[in-house]
């Protein structure tokens, strides 16, 4: 059984990320660009080699026409990077072959200019300020 | 004079006419007033944040407008002891500003109406609820029975109330829940829940009991010809049913 | 201007041109084109054609049909021929109120990305209605699927996301889904079918036109709303080309991206803009972007107003840099209008939708800004870059084009057993039954509809799903009502294509009735394959007689309609005829409205309709596996009496609670009315029926009675008013007494009886499956 990390992207325009940007700026988090990606950690009994192609058959999770799925090579979120869970969540059920569990979260990722990934204060600080609701979410950052 | 009562919209809001309609059969001096011209809001003596989707609930749903320029102007005149009444998409925001219920510091939500159980989806249900603490806990349901049943009607995807363990206490221990969902003959049991709501919750309100938080609609079922069954010949076009919220939110403008 | 070349290339070589360039244009098309501009076309010109010449903005194989149609009548205050149809209501507070009603369908962009292809549909009726100066007061939902029982089909991934988007975008912009319905069937697998109504209100006097006002040259025109990108680039040749999987990745920029968020300020802020205009005394033209964009919207309100227009395609507000000309002409982005106004109050709009609203600040790039200008002469100009890149006639552009076709007579339809009237064999009632009810096009819709704001705007007095029709009172202070039902029956289609199409617009103004409303009017969105195919074009041109007469014997014109073709994929799948009839009901009163639920024990049942032995495509047909016989003829002469009696019964307040029959028949009708009454804290309301063979002297098989869908209505009234009831309804109705309700929630047929709760159960449980 191994965890293997994806990130869902929207590869048409992501209106929530732009006014999640807007409003992050308002709140005086400096910040140039701002992505979003729905991060999936998936627990898969079944060969590596084929994983991709095994969750690209999941229309709910993955449409080709609308989406980008990137495999990650890690289980932690990056630099200038957020994932967020929902404290209650409970296991999503998916249908992939080989996959026994899935938990989702909402991923964000900051840039201060360019491709420059925000600091972890400039994080923390979007996270305090807007991305969290403690009551109900719990962040994780790298 | 009778009270001056500003109905808020927020790019997004989309129930601002319904509530401004049965806040004026009332008897209150209601305007919709929307966020250019958010400056104008101190002169209002009470708010009414209706629902729909501001800002799209992008985030989370109340999270973005609870930063809004609007929000300022209500989170002052809620200090001051204005009242604020939030439904559905407006309880959200009033949520996500820490008004409701109040245990933490403002913007620093102690707990939400997040994602509905035990489906995420959205839910559209005619619903009852019913007055679950003291009437006069709350200015707003003060003039109401106590255990006063009223319909309306849920339609939301997160209207589900959740907080940590500890945050619920404060709820419980703090009578913070002022309606909780009902059958139409007033019996409370699971069924009656139309999204997992933590205690059956379906409106919390604050400390000082001046803001209260509602998640069903009662100005969708304001009308007698919202609920023609329940009509008895009276005028189809007469204030019924979901109105006793707001008959009892007017008194208490003119009792304040 | 880059040209197009058509002149020196032969006409194999200017196919294979023009398909690799991703045009739909045709080889005698494209000459046409170069014949008449006199040269070759530019690029920019060539897809201008390419969008407007497109079966989805020309309606060329069935403009013609069209005509067919009965469009008049006392209650049209607006035919068919702008965005929108409009109806009259009634007169409230000194005016007289309109209603307005658009439909139309977005079934290729739904098959490829449902929720959005779904969410767009929305968008783009509700963007109809607002045009016309109207506020946007409820919206429908007639879906039509694949097989959903596998858990990871396709069809089954398209069936939620449809539903989902349509919830996203409806709930968004606060409009209530009052009806629809939904049928699955396979040879929707490839094809589902989305089609979306819209209902607007306006007083007479406050109409907007789809066109340039008179004497409006040199008028401003504006373009309002998100920032033009590449998306939907080639949507109106999308629409019209048949779909294959290959195509579906190929087909990636033509993604149409809804927002909401967007169109619920846009509304907001046009509202006010229709205010400020009235109060200005202003007339202006007004038209919502569709298939072929800026191009296709900004000539045909000028053309329509009889001007030309010119346009400076650097004045549009783009999304990404250096987009081609022709993609910014007639790119189909999402959320956008146009308006024709008059100069001096061009900077008070712009001020109301940029400042007011803040169209900026709600989505990037989104704005209102003058793009253009009304002029004289009746050429179409676009501008690009300091040069011109279209100028062409606009009447040629935008002028009406029609494809001769073949067609095949009228046959006896798909009828393989002509002979077959009755079910044959011994069956049981009690197993027959509950399958009924849980039959895929029975069983309640609520797990779907659930999810759609139904009662968002505080107008609804009956909502979607608890009786035939939605009905809400729009009119603030005023006790108009509005009914709205869809109806379509594709099992009957396959069949009889002709008379299902009769059925639909029957059964829609059926339903409409049993609530207690007088049919206005009606629109149609006519789903069908692929019009070079003689046999799919043939069921078009008979269905389009098969409403026409079924309107014209009911006395019901059509304001307003679609037409939806290449509904196939390359598999051969061709999906069911589908003429989809959505039918608008008007009160003059609301305290009069039918609702469905049973009212109290010890009332008298009426069946007000005649059972009939003929069970072709009827629901209990299929699950005895008896199909192949025909489909119920119509007595056009009994139903229009039968629709005028149960109209007086209920004006006088005989009938306390009503249902059309419909799906499943007189027991499916019955059970519907009696579930309403198991909610918990209401008093379960039985139904005692005497068994069928008294219904009909014998002279029906009791399936037939009982299942049968040939239509008609049941409903209740109080035991007193039995005999008088009876007593003035003429013979030839038959109006029938077949029971009564009881206080014991068990359902009896004859001497078999049903638990309530458990019909209840197989009627609910079906479709949680799909829409958990």
């Amino acid at each position: 059984m191994s965890l293997r990390t994806i990130a869902i992207k929207l590869k048409i325009p992501d209106n929530e990320a732009y006014t999640a940007l807007t409003a992050l700026r308002r709140l005086g988090v400096e910040i140039a660009r701002l992505e979003r990606a729905e991060i999936w950690q998936l627990e898969d009994g079944a060969d590596a080699a084929d994983f991709e192609q095994r969750v690209e058959c999941n229309e709910t999770l993955f449409n080709p026409n609308k989406h980008e799925l990137h495999v990650l090579d890690s289980d932690r979120p990056r630099e200038g990077e957020v994932w967020i869970e929902q404290i209650d969540a409970e296991d999503v059920p998916v249908r992939i072959a080989g996959v026994t569990r899935a938990r989702r979260y909402a991923g964000w990722r900051l840039f201060t200019h360019g491709h420059a990934p925000a600091d972890p204060q400039t994080v923390d600080t979007a996270v305090e300020r807007l991305l969290c609701n403690p009551a109900i979410e719990r962040a994780i950052t790298p | 004079m009778s009270a001056k009562v500003a109905v808020l919209v927020f790019p997004g809001t989309n129930s601002e006419v319904e509530t401004w309609r049965i806040c004026r059969d009332v008897g209150l001096d209601a305007e919709v007033v929307h966020w250019s011209r958010a400056a104008c809001l101190p002169q209002y003596d009470a708010y009414v944040l209706p629902g729909g989707f501001a800002y799209e609930d992008r985030i989370r749903a109340g999270a973005i407008p609870a930063h809004d320029p609007m929000m300022d102007y209500v989170i002052e005149g809620s200090q001051r002891g204005k009242l604020v009444l939030g439904i559905c998409n407006g309880a959200q925001i009033v949520l996500e500003a820490g008004l409701v219920p109040g245990t933490g510091p403002v913007r620093k939500p102690t707990a939400a109406f997040t994602r509905n159980g035990p489906v995420p989806h959205f839910v559209c249900k005619h619903v009852y609820v019913k007055l679950a603490i003291a009437p006069e806990r709350c200015a707003i349901t003060a003039a109401l029975e106590p255990g006063a049943l009223i319909p309306a009607w849920a339609a939301h995807g997160e209207g589900r109330l959740a907080a940590t363990a500890e945050h619920l206490r404060e709820i419980t221990e703090g009578s913070h829940i002022a309606f909780v969902y009902a059958h139409a003959d007033g019996t409370v049991d699971e069924r009656a829940v139309p999204n997992a709501s933590a205690l059956g919750c379906a409106a919390l309100t604050n400390r000082e009991g001046n803001v209260l938080a509602i998640m069903p609609h009662p100005e969708r079922d304001a009308w007698n010809y919202n609920h023609p069954d329940r009509r008895d010949g009276r005028d189809i076009l007469a204030p019924s049913g979901g109105v006793a919220l707001f008959e009892a939110f007017a008194e208490a403008l003119r009792r304040a | 201007m880059p040209n197009f070349r058509v002149n020196e290339l032969s006409d194999d070589e200017l196919r294979e041109h023009a398909t690799r360039a991703g045009l739909a244009l045709r080889v005698d098309e494209l000459r046409r084109i170069a014949q008449t501009l006199g040269r070759d076309p530019s690029i920019v010109e060539v897809h201008a054609f390419d969008a407007q010449w497109s079966e989805h903005c020309s309606y060329k194989s069935s403009r013609h049909l069209l005509r067919r149609l009965p469009t008049e009548g006392p209650t049209v205050m607006q035919g068919p021929a702008e965005d929108a149809g409009i109806l009259h209501l009634g007169q409230a507070h000194g005016a007289n109120w309109g209603v307005v009603i658009a439909h139309e369908s977005h079934n290729h962009p739904s098959q490829v990305v449902p929720f959005e292809g779904a969410a767009t549909g929305v968008g783009g009726i509700v963007r109809d209605v607002l045009c016309m100066g109207a506020e946007v007061i409820a919206v429908a939902d007639p879906l039509r699927f694949g097989r959903v029982e596998d858990a990871e089909s396709h069809q089954r991934y398209v069936a939620q996301g449809v539903v989902d988007g349509i919830a996203a975008y409806g709930n968004a912009i606060g409009v209530p889904n009052i009806a629809g319905d939904a049928y699955f069937d396979e040879r929707f697998d490839d094809n589902c079918l989305v089609n979306v109504v819209a209902l607007g209100l306006l007083k007479e006097q406050d109409i907007i036109h789809s066109a340039a006002p008179a004497h409006s040259e040199g008028w401003d025109i504006v373009l309002v709303g998100k920032a033009t990108d590449t998306s939907g680039f080639g949507g109106a040749a999308f629409s019209s080309v048949t779909l294959d999987e290959e195509d579906e990745d190929a087909n990636k920029g033509a993604v149409q991206v809804p927002d909401p968020f967007l169109k619920n300020v846009i509304m907001r802020a046009t509202y006010r803009v229709c205010e400020y205009l009235r109060e200005r005394g202003v007339t202006a033209g007004f038209k919502d972007l569709g298939a072929g964009g800026i191009m296709g919207c900004s000539a045909e309100i000028c053309s329509s107003g009889g001007f030309g227009a010119i346009i400076d395609l650097d004045d549009v507000n783009t999304a990404i840099q250096n987009m081609p000309p022709e993609v910014i002409a007639v790119g189909e982005t999402q959320e956008r209008l146009c308006w024709v106004l008059p100069g001096d109050v061009t900077p008070d709009v712009l001020r109301i939708y940029n400042e007011e609203f803040s169209l900026p600040q709600i989505a990037r790039g989104a704005c209102a800004t003058v793009i253009g200008a009304v002029q004289g002469e009746k050429r179409y100009v676009l501008r690009h870059g300091g040069e011109i890149v279209m100028d062409v006639p606009i009447d040629f552009l935008t002028g009406s084009i029609r494809d001769e076709l073949p067609v095949r007579p009228m046959s006896e339809g798909k009828v393989t057993d002509p002979a077959r009237r009755y079910v044959v064999g011994e069956h049981d009632l009690r197993q027959l039954f509950p399958r009924v009810l849980a039959h895929r096009d029975v069983c309640s819709r609520e797990p779907l509809y659930v999810r759609y704001d139904g009662a968002v705007r505080g107008t609804t007095v009956i909502p979607r799903g608890s009786a035939c029709a939605g009905v809400i009172a729009p009119v603030f202070g005023a006790p108009l009502g509005v009914a709205l039902a869809v109806a379509g029956n594709p099992r009957f289609s396959k069949v009889d294509p002709f008379l299902a199409a009769q059925y639909a617009v029957l059964e829609a103004v059926r339903k409409v009735v049993s609530v207690g409303a007088r049919p206005l009017g009606l629109t149609d969105c006519l789903n069908f394959g692929n019009p070079r195919n003689i046999e799919h074009y043939s069921e078009l041109v008979h269905a389009i007689e098969g409403i026409a007469l079924a309107a014209r014997q009911l006395g019901t014109p059509f304001v307003s309609g679609n037409v939806s073709l290449y509904n196939e994929s390359k598999t051969g799948n061709a999906i069911p005829a589908s003429p989809i009839i959505a039918c608008v009901g008007g009160m003059d009163d609301v305290s009069t409205v039918v609702t469905a639920g049973l009212k109290r024990s010890g009332s008298a049942l009426f069946l007000l309709g005649r059972p009939q032995n003929a069970a072709g495509g009827a629901v209990f047909a299929e699950l005895l596996e008896q199909t192949g016989g025909p489909v119920p003829p119509i007595d056009y002469e009994r139903a229009i009496d039968q629709i005028a009696f149960f109209r007086a019964a209920a004006d006088a307040g005989f009938i306390l609670s009503a249902r059309s029959i419909g799906n499943g028949g007189v027991l499916a009708a019955l059970a519907e009315m009696a579930f309403p009454t198991l909610q918990p804290g209401y008093t379960p309301i039985g139904v005692r029926l005497e068994p069928a063979h008294g219904w009909s002297n014998g002279a029906v098989g009791d399936f037939e009675a009982y299942f049968g869908e040939c239509g008609g209505f049941v409903f209740e009234a109080n035991a007193a008013d039995a005999q008088a009831l009876r007593a003035i309804a003429p013979e030839h109705l038959y109006l029938m007494q077949i029971g009564h309700t009881a206080s014991e929630a068990t359902f009896d047929v004859g001497s078999v009886q049903f638990d309530l709760n458990e019909l209840y159960e197989c009627w609910h449980a079906p479709l949680a499956q799909v829409y958990p």
